[in-house]
């Protein structure tokens, strides 16, 4: 049987708004796939190249800032 | 400052084809700087490369470092012991720390990862623009602090040309005439008669290269303190 294609994803969560919004879904009992692993950030701005490339480099399919 | 950019990628994985422990060496001055080949750009390019070897089934292993300088020797030499574990070094310095860290590896190949481009400053975020060609004889006492040898394309010392239009170049509609800004300034500064001084030809012999320049009374007092030793 051949495994279904399962895509890892990274999501770069602002913590003010994002994140707070998983969190709030979280305490909803909202789910969602999880395929998805948050990084919570203090502000998206932080977001750099560096951090997506690295992203790739490990091994993620797709990766999305959220802020 | 030196300013560079990096080379195209493809021209990098080429230079680098067929090393299996590659060592991406930063330099944490100029070119930090303008964004050419500091800490940020070696990870950059690392996680490109070993990407890029991935993709291509390539097996390399890349190691990152990044000194304050590669024109210094007091930089390079702790880490000689990391680039003797290479294979080949790709140096994200200006062509001066590219020569500067082969001379130190000389049996290790020293790729240039960047090409160097002009002594210049930063006009605002990520753009920068020549300001100084080195001619080892400056003149810009006389000029207004604008240099005719680097702004002005003909590199004249008596003008501006007949090509002068509106404060911009004939070679160029977005290029300032150095001259019209040299005119301007001298005219703020109350100096405007200086420009019917006639300079003499340059003598471009003080552009001599491979230039060499030494600190006399620094040499001597080090010689001094060697020998009461």
């Amino acid at each position: 049987m051949v495994e279904a294609y399962e895509p890892k994803v990274v999501a770069f969560c602002c913590h003010y708004c994002a994140y707070s919004a998983a969190d709030l879904a979280g305490s909803m009992r909202m789910e969602y796939s999880p395929n998805v692993r948050i990084v919570k950030l203090m502000c998206t701005g932080k977001v750099d190249t560096l951090h997506l490339l690295k992203a790739f480099e490990d091994g993620v399919d797709a990766a999305f800032v959220a802020g | 400052m030196i300013v560079g950019e990096r080379k195209p990628f493809e021209e990098i994985k080429e230079s680098l084809r067929g090393y299996k422990k590659v060592l991406i060496l930063g330099c944490g001055t100029c070119v930090s700087v303008c964004m050419a080949g500091g800490e940020k750009e070696v990870e950059l390019l690392a996680t490109q490369l070993r990407m890029a070897n991935k993709l291509n089934n390539e097996d390399a292993e890349i190691k990152e470092a990044t000194i304050q300088r590669q024109c210094d020797r007091e930089y390079i030499e702790p880490i000689m012991k990391m680039i003797e574990e290479c294979d080949v070094v790709l140096s994200m310095a200006c062509g001066a720390g590219v020569q500067m860290v082969s001379d130190f590896s000389e049996l290790i190949p020293v790729m240039p990862g960047l090409n160097t481009r002009f002594i210049g400053v930063a006009d605002g975020e990520g753009s920068w623009s020549e300001k100084c060609r080195a001619c080892g004889n400056c003149v810009l006492g006389e000029h207004a602090g604008i240099c005719p040898i680097t702004r002005c394309p003909k590199s004249i010392l008596n003008g501006p040309c007949g090509g002068s239009q509106l404060g911009k170049c004939e070679t160029d509609p977005n290029r300032d005439c150095a001259w019209a800004l040299i005119y301007d300034r001298l005219i703020k500064q109350g100096k405007l008669d200086n420009i019917i001084n006639i300079a003499p030809p340059k003598d471009f012999r003080t552009q001599d290269f491979p230039a060499t320049q030494v600190n006399e009374a620094y040499v001597k007092a080090e010689m001094e303190e060697v020998h009461s030793q």
